[in-house]
Protein backbone atom coordinates (compact mmCIF):
# COMPACT_ATOMS: atom_id res chain seq x y z
CA UNK A 1 0.00 0.00 0.00
CA UNK A 2 1.10 3.35 -0.68
CA UNK A 3 1.03 6.32 1.83
CA UNK A 4 -0.56 9.43 0.58
CA UNK A 5 1.00 12.40 1.67
CA UNK A 6 -0.45 13.85 4.78
CA UNK A 7 -2.44 16.82 4.91
CA UNK A 8 0.65 18.57 7.04
CA UNK A 9 2.54 18.49 3.56
CA UNK A 10 0.22 20.63 1.84
CA UNK A 11 1.67 24.27 0.34
CA UNK A 12 0.87 26.57 3.23
CA UNK A 13 -0.26 30.28 1.66
CA UNK A 14 -1.91 32.89 3.61
CA UNK A 15 -5.75 32.37 2.36
CA UNK A 16 -5.90 28.46 3.31
CA UNK A 17 -7.80 27.71 6.08
CA UNK A 18 -6.83 26.01 9.02
CA UNK A 19 -8.00 22.53 10.15
CA UNK A 20 -8.28 21.36 14.32
CA UNK A 21 -5.64 18.24 14.55
CA UNK A 22 -8.24 16.15 14.09
CA UNK A 23 -9.92 17.46 10.89
CA UNK A 24 -6.47 17.28 10.41
CA UNK A 25 -6.54 13.60 10.96
CA UNK A 26 -9.80 13.14 9.05
CA UNK A 27 -8.47 14.63 5.93
CA UNK A 28 -6.13 12.04 6.07
CA UNK A 29 -8.24 9.23 6.81
CA UNK A 30 -10.56 10.54 3.69
CA UNK A 31 -6.76 10.07 1.64
CA UNK A 32 -6.19 6.43 3.17
CA UNK A 33 -9.73 5.27 2.24
CA UNK A 34 -9.42 6.81 -1.48
CA UNK A 35 -5.92 5.25 -1.59
CA UNK A 36 -7.29 1.92 -0.26
CA UNK A 37 -10.35 2.22 -2.86
CA UNK A 38 -7.64 2.18 -5.72
CA UNK A 39 -5.09 0.02 -4.60
CA UNK A 40 -7.73 -2.90 -3.07
CA UNK A 41 -11.26 -2.64 -3.99
CA UNK A 42 -10.47 -1.42 -8.04
CA UNK A 43 -8.32 -4.82 -8.74
CA UNK A 44 -11.09 -7.22 -6.86
CA UNK A 45 -13.69 -5.33 -9.40
CA UNK A 46 -11.33 -6.14 -12.09
CA UNK A 47 -11.05 -9.70 -10.81
CA UNK A 48 -14.81 -10.11 -10.13
CA UNK A 49 -15.09 -8.77 -14.23
CA UNK A 50 -12.79 -11.19 -15.36
CA UNK A 51 -14.22 -14.23 -12.89
CA UNK A 52 -17.54 -13.48 -15.22
CA UNK A 53 -15.73 -14.72 -18.20
CA UNK A 54 -18.06 -12.46 -20.31
CA UNK A 55 -15.83 -9.76 -22.80
CA UNK A 56 -18.67 -7.14 -22.92
CA UNK A 57 -18.38 -5.15 -25.70
CA UNK A 58 -19.74 -1.44 -24.21
CA UNK A 59 -19.14 0.24 -21.06
CA UNK A 60 -22.95 -0.19 -20.83
CA UNK A 61 -22.84 -4.05 -20.77
CA UNK A 62 -20.38 -4.16 -18.11
CA UNK A 63 -22.50 -2.06 -16.11
CA UNK A 64 -25.65 -4.50 -16.28
CA UNK A 65 -22.85 -6.80 -15.67
CA UNK A 66 -20.98 -5.19 -12.84
CA UNK A 67 -23.58 -3.13 -10.69
CA UNK A 68 -24.94 -6.10 -8.43
CA UNK A 69 -21.63 -7.39 -7.71
CA UNK A 70 -20.47 -6.85 -4.48
CA UNK A 71 -16.95 -6.02 -5.19
CA UNK A 72 -18.46 -3.13 -7.29
CA UNK A 73 -20.42 -1.96 -4.63
CA UNK A 74 -18.12 -2.06 -1.88
CA UNK A 75 -15.79 -0.05 -4.08
CA UNK A 76 -18.52 2.62 -4.99
CA UNK A 77 -19.89 2.95 -1.47
CA UNK A 78 -16.67 4.11 -0.47
CA UNK A 79 -15.75 6.24 -2.91
CA UNK A 80 -19.07 8.02 -2.30
CA UNK A 81 -18.54 8.40 1.26
CA UNK A 82 -15.33 9.19 1.27
CA UNK A 83 -16.40 11.93 -0.73
CA UNK A 84 -19.43 12.66 1.42
CA UNK A 85 -16.61 12.76 4.40
CA UNK A 86 -14.64 15.16 3.15
CA UNK A 87 -16.98 17.76 2.13
CA UNK A 88 -18.66 17.41 5.68
CA UNK A 89 -15.41 17.80 7.08
CA UNK A 90 -14.17 21.10 4.98
CA UNK A 91 -17.48 22.51 4.99
CA UNK A 92 -17.25 22.61 9.10
CA UNK A 93 -13.63 23.97 9.03
CA UNK A 94 -14.14 26.41 6.34
CA UNK A 95 -17.50 27.47 8.24
CA UNK A 96 -15.70 27.93 11.38
CA UNK A 97 -13.64 30.59 9.68
CA UNK A 98 -15.49 32.02 6.93
CA UNK A 99 -15.07 35.68 8.14
CA UNK A 100 -11.82 35.54 8.87
CA UNK A 101 -11.40 34.12 5.02
CA UNK A 102 -13.39 37.49 4.28
CA UNK A 103 -11.23 39.19 5.81
CA UNK A 104 -7.78 37.73 4.70
CA UNK A 105 -9.13 38.42 1.09
CA UNK A 106 -10.09 41.54 1.70
CA UNK A 107 -6.93 42.69 2.90
CA UNK A 108 -5.09 41.09 0.13
CA UNK A 109 -7.19 41.61 -2.90
CA UNK A 110 -7.45 45.41 -1.70
CA UNK A 111 -5.35 47.21 -4.31
CA UNK A 112 -6.54 44.79 -7.61
CA UNK A 113 -9.28 46.39 -8.90
CA UNK A 114 -7.00 49.59 -9.46
CA UNK A 115 -4.28 47.39 -10.72
CA UNK A 116 -6.39 45.07 -12.77
CA UNK A 117 -5.52 42.13 -11.64
CA UNK A 118 -8.76 41.16 -10.06
CA UNK A 119 -11.88 42.24 -11.87
CA UNK A 120 -15.23 41.06 -10.64
CA UNK A 121 -18.70 41.83 -12.51
CA UNK A 122 -21.57 40.91 -10.50
CA UNK A 123 -23.81 41.65 -13.07
CA UNK A 124 -22.03 38.67 -14.56
CA UNK A 125 -24.97 36.43 -16.55
CA UNK A 126 -23.27 32.47 -14.66
CA UNK A 127 -24.63 30.01 -17.08
CA UNK A 128 -27.13 27.59 -15.55
CA UNK A 129 -24.60 24.82 -16.49
CA UNK A 130 -22.21 26.02 -13.90
CA UNK A 131 -24.57 27.40 -11.19
CA UNK A 132 -26.96 24.68 -10.85
CA UNK A 133 -24.67 21.81 -10.10
CA UNK A 134 -22.95 21.15 -6.55
CA UNK A 135 -19.76 19.91 -8.55
CA UNK A 136 -18.23 16.68 -6.85
CA UNK A 137 -20.29 17.29 -3.70
CA UNK A 138 -19.41 21.05 -3.07
CA UNK A 139 -22.90 22.49 -1.70
CA UNK A 140 -23.47 25.26 -3.75
CA UNK A 141 -20.89 24.83 -6.03
CA UNK A 142 -18.11 27.20 -7.50
CA UNK A 143 -20.47 29.95 -7.85
CA UNK A 144 -22.16 29.98 -4.46
CA UNK A 145 -21.48 33.23 -1.70
CA UNK A 146 -22.86 32.56 1.57
CA UNK A 147 -21.45 35.98 2.52
CA UNK A 148 -20.50 39.21 0.87
CA UNK A 149 -17.32 38.70 -0.76
CA UNK A 150 -17.16 35.24 -0.13
CA UNK A 151 -14.42 32.44 -0.67
CA UNK A 152 -15.66 29.67 1.40
CA UNK A 153 -16.45 27.53 -1.36
CA UNK A 154 -13.08 28.16 -3.07
CA UNK A 155 -11.07 27.96 0.33
CA UNK A 156 -13.65 24.72 0.95
CA UNK A 157 -11.96 23.12 -2.70
CA UNK A 158 -8.57 23.90 -1.86
CA UNK A 159 -8.41 22.02 1.30
CA UNK A 160 -10.39 19.23 0.65
CA UNK A 161 -8.99 18.37 -2.86
CA UNK A 162 -5.54 17.80 -1.34
CA UNK A 163 -6.90 14.71 0.75
CA UNK A 164 -9.27 13.72 -2.11
CA UNK A 165 -5.96 13.19 -4.30
CA UNK A 166 -4.03 11.96 -1.26
CA UNK A 167 -1.14 14.92 -1.97
CA UNK A 168 -1.10 13.02 -5.45
CA UNK A 169 -1.21 16.88 -7.39
CA UNK A 170 1.51 18.17 -5.29
CA UNK A 171 1.60 20.75 -2.18
CA UNK A 172 0.14 23.04 -4.30
CA UNK A 173 -2.40 20.90 -6.42
CA UNK A 174 -1.58 22.01 -9.47
CA UNK A 175 -0.06 19.19 -11.23
CA UNK A 176 -2.02 19.67 -14.44
CA UNK A 177 -0.60 23.11 -14.68
CA UNK A 178 2.82 21.91 -14.34
CA UNK A 179 1.95 19.00 -16.70
CA UNK A 180 1.10 21.59 -18.99
CA UNK A 181 3.79 23.67 -18.66
CA UNK A 182 6.41 20.59 -19.01
CA UNK A 183 4.55 19.27 -22.18
CA UNK A 184 5.23 22.76 -23.74
CA UNK A 185 9.12 23.05 -22.68
CA UNK A 186 9.76 19.42 -24.06
CA UNK A 187 8.27 19.66 -27.47
CA UNK A 188 8.65 23.49 -27.87
CA UNK A 189 11.54 24.90 -26.24
CA UNK A 190 11.06 28.12 -28.02
CA UNK A 191 7.57 28.59 -27.48
CA UNK A 192 7.17 32.01 -25.65
CA UNK A 193 4.16 33.14 -25.55
CA UNK A 194 3.29 36.74 -24.58
CA UNK A 195 -0.36 36.41 -23.94
CA UNK A 196 -1.44 33.50 -22.31
CA UNK A 197 -5.17 32.89 -21.06
CA UNK A 198 -6.61 29.98 -18.79
CA UNK A 199 -10.41 29.61 -19.35
CA UNK A 200 -12.36 28.27 -16.66
CA UNK A 201 -9.10 29.17 -13.80
CA UNK A 202 -11.09 28.22 -10.95
CA UNK A 203 -8.90 29.39 -7.71
CA UNK A 204 -5.55 29.52 -10.22
CA UNK A 205 -4.25 26.12 -9.40
CA UNK A 206 -3.35 25.29 -12.97
CA UNK A 207 -2.36 29.22 -14.21
CA UNK A 208 0.58 29.86 -11.60
CA UNK A 209 2.98 27.38 -13.15
CA UNK A 210 2.01 28.97 -16.07
CA UNK A 211 3.75 32.07 -14.33
CA UNK A 212 6.97 30.00 -13.93
CA UNK A 213 7.30 28.44 -16.68
CA UNK A 214 7.00 31.74 -18.94
CA UNK A 215 7.79 35.07 -16.17
CA UNK A 216 7.28 37.29 -19.18
CA UNK A 217 3.91 36.67 -20.09
CA UNK A 218 0.76 38.59 -19.37
CA UNK A 219 -1.29 35.95 -17.73
CA UNK A 220 -5.56 36.34 -18.07
CA UNK A 221 -7.02 33.83 -15.79
CA UNK A 222 -10.72 33.71 -16.97
CA UNK A 223 -13.96 32.17 -15.14
CA UNK A 224 -17.35 32.94 -14.14
CA UNK A 225 -17.19 31.97 -10.20
CA UNK A 226 -16.34 35.27 -7.87
CA UNK A 227 -15.64 33.35 -4.76
CA UNK A 228 -13.01 31.12 -6.47
CA UNK A 229 -11.50 34.35 -8.19
CA UNK A 230 -11.39 36.56 -5.03
CA UNK A 231 -9.63 33.55 -3.33
CA UNK A 232 -7.35 32.66 -6.67
CA UNK A 233 -6.16 36.46 -6.44
CA UNK A 234 -5.46 36.49 -2.87
CA UNK A 235 -3.81 33.06 -2.58
CA UNK A 236 -1.95 34.43 -6.05
CA UNK A 237 -0.25 37.70 -3.90
CA UNK A 238 0.38 35.16 -0.88
CA UNK A 239 2.14 33.44 -3.03
CA UNK A 240 4.65 36.62 -4.08
CA UNK A 241 2.57 36.42 -7.71
CA UNK A 242 1.19 39.96 -7.88
CA UNK A 243 0.42 40.09 -12.33
CA UNK A 244 -2.09 37.04 -13.54
CA UNK A 245 -5.01 38.85 -14.22
CA UNK A 246 -7.95 37.14 -12.56
CA UNK A 247 -11.48 38.45 -14.32
CA UNK A 248 -14.66 36.80 -13.78
CA UNK A 249 -16.35 36.96 -17.36
CA UNK A 250 -17.65 34.20 -19.42
CA UNK A 251 -15.33 31.62 -20.91
CA UNK A 252 -17.02 31.48 -24.25
CA UNK A 253 -17.34 35.21 -24.78
CA UNK A 254 -14.19 37.33 -22.89
CA UNK A 255 -13.56 40.74 -23.36
CA UNK A 256 -10.24 40.01 -25.11
CA UNK A 257 -9.66 41.18 -28.52
CA UNK A 258 -9.53 38.51 -31.13
CA UNK A 259 -6.45 37.30 -32.41
CA UNK A 260 -4.30 38.59 -29.48
CA UNK A 261 -3.24 35.33 -27.72
CA UNK A 262 -0.26 32.78 -28.05
CA UNK A 263 -1.50 30.30 -25.63
CA UNK A 264 -5.58 29.46 -24.35
CA UNK A 265 -5.75 26.69 -22.50
CA UNK A 266 -7.97 24.79 -19.71
CA UNK A 267 -7.09 22.20 -17.37
CA UNK A 268 -10.13 19.81 -16.34
CA UNK A 269 -12.51 21.95 -17.35
CA UNK A 270 -14.40 20.64 -20.51
CA UNK A 271 -15.66 17.69 -18.36
CA UNK A 272 -17.57 20.55 -15.96
CA UNK A 273 -18.59 22.14 -19.27
CA UNK A 274 -22.39 21.79 -21.02
CA UNK A 275 -22.71 20.48 -24.31
CA UNK A 276 -24.13 23.70 -25.65
CA UNK A 277 -20.99 25.19 -24.37
CA UNK A 278 -18.02 23.14 -25.47
CA UNK A 279 -18.37 23.93 -28.82
CA UNK A 280 -18.15 27.34 -27.77
CA UNK A 281 -14.68 27.31 -25.63
CA UNK A 282 -13.19 26.33 -28.74
CA UNK A 283 -14.34 28.98 -30.74
CA UNK A 284 -13.11 31.60 -28.19
CA UNK A 285 -10.09 29.55 -28.23
CA UNK A 286 -9.81 30.40 -32.13
CA UNK A 287 -10.97 33.94 -32.15
CA UNK A 288 -8.10 34.44 -29.30
CA UNK A 289 -4.84 33.21 -30.89
CA UNK A 290 -3.24 34.77 -33.51
CA UNK A 291 -1.18 32.89 -36.43
CA UNK A 292 0.84 30.37 -34.75
CA UNK A 293 -0.65 30.49 -31.70
CA UNK A 294 -1.64 27.07 -29.79
CA UNK A 295 -4.75 25.99 -27.91
CA UNK A 296 -4.19 23.27 -25.65
CA UNK A 297 -6.71 21.43 -23.20
CA UNK A 298 -6.33 18.95 -20.37
CA UNK A 299 -8.54 16.24 -19.66
CA UNK A 300 -9.06 12.42 -18.49
CA UNK A 301 -9.03 10.36 -21.20
CA UNK A 302 -11.79 9.87 -23.78
CA UNK A 303 -13.09 6.49 -23.84
CA UNK A 304 -12.38 6.31 -27.43
CA UNK A 305 -10.13 2.89 -27.32
CA UNK A 306 -10.33 2.40 -23.64
CA UNK A 307 -11.31 -1.45 -22.46
CA UNK A 308 -15.11 -1.00 -21.80
CA UNK A 309 -14.20 -2.16 -18.24
CA UNK A 310 -11.83 1.15 -17.61
CA UNK A 311 -14.85 2.71 -19.42
CA UNK A 312 -17.00 1.92 -17.26
CA UNK A 313 -14.80 2.56 -13.74
CA UNK A 314 -13.71 6.23 -15.20
CA UNK A 315 -17.38 6.55 -15.99
CA UNK A 316 -17.88 6.56 -12.15
CA UNK A 317 -17.87 10.46 -11.27
CA UNK A 318 -20.68 10.70 -14.27
CA UNK A 319 -23.21 8.73 -12.52
CA UNK A 320 -22.51 9.12 -8.93
CA UNK A 321 -20.28 12.18 -7.98
CA UNK A 322 -22.41 15.04 -9.59
CA UNK A 323 -20.61 15.62 -12.65
CA UNK A 324 -23.71 15.34 -14.85
CA UNK A 325 -21.20 16.67 -18.58
CA UNK A 326 -18.49 13.60 -17.37
CA UNK A 327 -20.12 10.52 -19.56
CA UNK A 328 -20.92 12.97 -22.83
CA UNK A 329 -17.63 14.48 -22.73
CA UNK A 330 -15.24 11.43 -22.65
CA UNK A 331 -17.73 10.05 -25.32
CA UNK A 332 -16.64 13.34 -27.54
CA UNK A 333 -14.60 13.60 -30.05
CA UNK A 334 -12.56 16.60 -29.34
CA UNK A 335 -10.75 16.97 -32.06
CA UNK A 336 -13.60 17.32 -34.82
CA UNK A 337 -15.22 20.04 -32.06
CA UNK A 338 -12.07 21.78 -32.98
CA UNK A 339 -11.88 21.15 -36.68
CA UNK A 340 -15.73 22.79 -36.37
CA UNK A 341 -14.71 25.73 -34.52
CA UNK A 342 -12.44 26.87 -37.29
CA UNK A 343 -9.21 24.52 -36.89
CA UNK A 344 -7.00 22.88 -39.36
CA UNK A 345 -7.25 19.38 -39.05
CA UNK A 346 -3.56 18.86 -39.96
CA UNK A 347 -2.76 21.54 -37.13
CA UNK A 348 -4.74 19.40 -34.78
CA UNK A 349 -3.05 16.70 -32.24
CA UNK A 350 -4.11 14.52 -29.30
CA UNK A 351 -1.19 13.85 -26.52
CA UNK A 352 -0.42 12.95 -22.88
CA UNK A 353 0.61 15.22 -20.42
CA UNK A 354 2.31 14.44 -16.85
CA UNK A 355 3.32 16.33 -14.47
CA UNK A 356 7.61 16.23 -14.63
CA UNK A 357 8.11 14.62 -10.97
CA UNK A 358 4.90 13.06 -10.06
CA UNK A 359 4.86 10.04 -12.97
CA UNK A 360 7.13 7.58 -11.19
CA UNK A 361 4.11 8.26 -7.71
CA UNK A 362 1.83 6.69 -10.01
CA UNK A 363 2.07 3.17 -9.64
CA UNK A 364 -1.48 2.49 -9.85
CA UNK A 365 -4.39 3.50 -12.08
CA UNK A 366 -6.80 4.78 -10.39
CA UNK A 367 -9.74 5.66 -12.72
CA UNK A 368 -9.62 9.45 -12.51
CA UNK A 369 -7.12 10.64 -10.13
CA UNK A 370 -3.72 10.44 -11.83
CA UNK A 371 -1.42 13.18 -12.44
CA UNK A 372 -1.54 12.21 -16.37
CA UNK A 373 -3.86 13.72 -18.63
CA UNK A 374 -4.86 13.49 -22.46
CA UNK A 375 -4.27 16.71 -24.54
CA UNK A 376 -5.94 18.11 -27.23
CA UNK A 377 -5.34 20.99 -28.51
CA UNK A 378 -4.49 22.83 -32.31
CA UNK A 379 -2.22 25.67 -33.90
CA UNK A 380 -3.84 28.07 -34.89
CA UNK A 381 -2.47 28.24 -38.91
CA UNK A 382 0.68 30.25 -38.66
CA UNK A 383 -0.85 32.54 -41.78
CA UNK A 384 -3.73 32.97 -44.27
CA UNK A 385 -7.65 32.61 -43.73
CA UNK A 386 -7.32 30.65 -40.16
CA UNK A 387 -6.89 33.88 -38.49
CA UNK A 388 -8.91 36.06 -40.43
CA UNK A 389 -12.38 34.25 -40.59
CA UNK B 1 -31.09 38.45 -9.03
CA UNK B 2 -29.97 36.93 -12.66
CA UNK B 3 -29.31 33.62 -11.99
CA UNK B 4 -32.61 31.29 -10.78
CA UNK B 5 -30.50 28.18 -9.37
CA UNK B 6 -27.54 30.22 -7.94
CA UNK B 7 -26.91 30.71 -4.20
CA UNK B 8 -27.71 34.24 -3.45
CA UNK B 9 -25.90 36.50 -1.38
CA UNK B 10 -27.61 36.64 2.47
CA UNK B 11 -26.88 37.74 5.63
CA UNK B 12 -27.73 34.13 6.80
CA UNK B 13 -24.76 32.48 7.41
CA UNK B 14 -24.03 28.63 7.46
CA UNK B 15 -23.50 27.38 10.53
CA UNK B 16 -20.43 27.14 12.26
CA UNK B 17 -20.89 23.63 12.77
CA UNK B 18 -23.06 21.60 10.29
CA UNK B 19 -23.98 18.21 11.56
CA UNK B 20 -26.28 17.35 7.89
CA UNK B 21 -25.11 15.18 5.45
CA UNK B 22 -23.58 16.57 2.37
CA UNK B 23 -26.54 14.90 0.29
CA UNK B 24 -29.85 14.09 0.74
CA UNK B 25 -31.60 17.74 1.10
CA UNK B 26 -28.81 20.04 1.13
CA UNK B 27 -27.55 19.11 -1.79
CA UNK B 28 -28.37 19.45 -5.61
CA UNK B 29 -28.19 16.05 -7.41
CA UNK B 30 -29.32 12.51 -7.15
CA UNK B 31 -27.36 10.74 -4.15
CA UNK B 32 -27.20 7.26 -5.96
CA UNK B 33 -28.17 3.99 -3.97
CA UNK B 34 -25.66 0.62 -4.54
CA UNK B 35 -27.82 -1.87 -2.66
CA UNK B 36 -30.91 -3.18 -3.26
CA UNK B 37 -32.00 -1.89 0.54
CA UNK B 38 -31.68 1.67 1.65
CA UNK B 39 -30.85 0.04 4.73
CA UNK B 40 -27.47 -1.31 3.98
CA UNK B 41 -26.29 1.78 2.03
CA UNK B 42 -27.04 4.02 5.01
CA UNK B 43 -25.53 0.71 7.38
CA UNK B 44 -22.56 0.84 4.91
CA UNK B 45 -22.45 5.00 5.41
CA UNK B 46 -22.51 4.65 9.76
CA UNK B 47 -19.83 2.31 9.34
CA UNK B 48 -17.33 3.51 7.54
CA UNK B 49 -17.80 7.11 9.45
CA UNK B 50 -17.21 4.50 12.67
CA UNK B 51 -14.33 3.58 11.44
CA UNK B 52 -13.27 7.18 9.91
CA UNK B 53 -13.66 8.01 13.77
CA UNK B 54 -11.55 5.49 15.36
CA UNK B 55 -8.64 6.20 12.75
CA UNK B 56 -9.21 10.10 13.88
CA UNK B 57 -8.57 9.22 17.23
CA UNK B 58 -6.06 6.90 17.03
CA UNK B 59 -3.96 9.45 15.17
CA UNK B 60 -4.53 11.89 18.11
CA UNK B 61 -3.75 9.30 20.38
CA UNK B 62 -0.58 8.49 18.48
CA UNK B 63 0.38 12.44 18.34
CA UNK B 64 -0.56 12.20 22.38
CA UNK B 65 1.56 9.92 23.24
CA UNK B 66 4.45 10.75 21.25
CA UNK B 67 4.85 14.34 22.69
CA UNK B 68 4.72 12.93 26.18
CA UNK B 69 7.05 10.08 25.42
CA UNK B 70 9.38 12.93 23.89
CA UNK B 71 8.39 15.09 27.05
CA UNK B 72 8.88 12.29 29.54
CA UNK B 73 6.30 13.61 31.80
CA UNK B 74 3.91 10.83 32.17
CA UNK B 75 3.77 7.36 32.77
CA UNK B 76 1.69 4.55 31.90
CA UNK B 77 0.66 4.10 35.11
CA UNK B 78 -0.84 7.38 35.76
CA UNK B 79 -2.81 7.32 32.46
CA UNK B 80 -4.17 3.83 34.16
CA UNK B 81 -5.09 5.56 37.50
CA UNK B 82 -6.75 9.02 35.92
CA UNK B 83 -9.93 9.54 37.38
CA UNK B 84 -11.96 12.15 35.47
CA UNK B 85 -13.28 14.97 37.19
CA UNK B 86 -16.89 17.04 36.83
CA UNK B 87 -15.61 19.33 33.91
CA UNK B 88 -13.62 16.10 32.67
CA UNK B 89 -16.37 14.37 32.51
CA UNK B 90 -18.69 16.92 31.04
CA UNK B 91 -16.25 17.99 28.42
CA UNK B 92 -15.79 14.14 27.31
CA UNK B 93 -20.02 13.57 27.40
CA UNK B 94 -19.84 16.28 24.62
CA UNK B 95 -17.32 14.47 22.49
CA UNK B 96 -18.98 11.31 22.96
CA UNK B 97 -21.99 13.16 21.86
CA UNK B 98 -20.34 14.61 18.79
CA UNK B 99 -19.01 11.33 17.41
CA UNK B 100 -22.63 9.79 17.61
CA UNK B 101 -23.75 12.89 15.77
CA UNK B 102 -21.48 12.40 13.24
CA UNK B 103 -21.76 8.57 12.95
CA UNK B 104 -25.27 8.50 12.88
CA UNK B 105 -25.23 11.70 10.26
CA UNK B 106 -27.74 9.97 7.92
CA UNK B 107 -30.75 10.17 10.56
Amino acid sequence: MTNPKPWQDIGRHAMLPQPTLDERAHLDVVAHLNLFATERLAPAVQRAYERQGVAANDRHEVRRLMEPNPDYRTWSLLRRNTMEQRQHVVRNLVGRQRIELQEKARELNRDGESAGTLRLNPKLQVPRYVCAVDQHLLRGGYTAEWLQDDVSNAANYDAGMFATLGGGAGPWNNAAGRALANWLRSNFPAFSPARIVDLGCGLGHNTLPLRQCFPHAEIIAIDVAAPMLRYGHARARSLGVTDVKFWQQDAVQTSIESHSCDLVFTTMVLHETSKEALPRFFREAHRLLRAGGLTLHLEQPTYRGLPPLEQFMRDWDGKHNNEPFWSALHETNLPQLLQAAGFHEEHIFETRCVAQDSIEDVPHEDFGRAPAWYGVGAWQAATGDAVND
Amino acid sequence: MTNSDSLAVTDHLPPAVDPSPPSLTTLRGRRPEFTDDPMLDRLYSITIAAVSELMVTRSRLDTLERLLAAKNTLTQQEMEDFIADDAAKRERGELQQQILQRIFREL
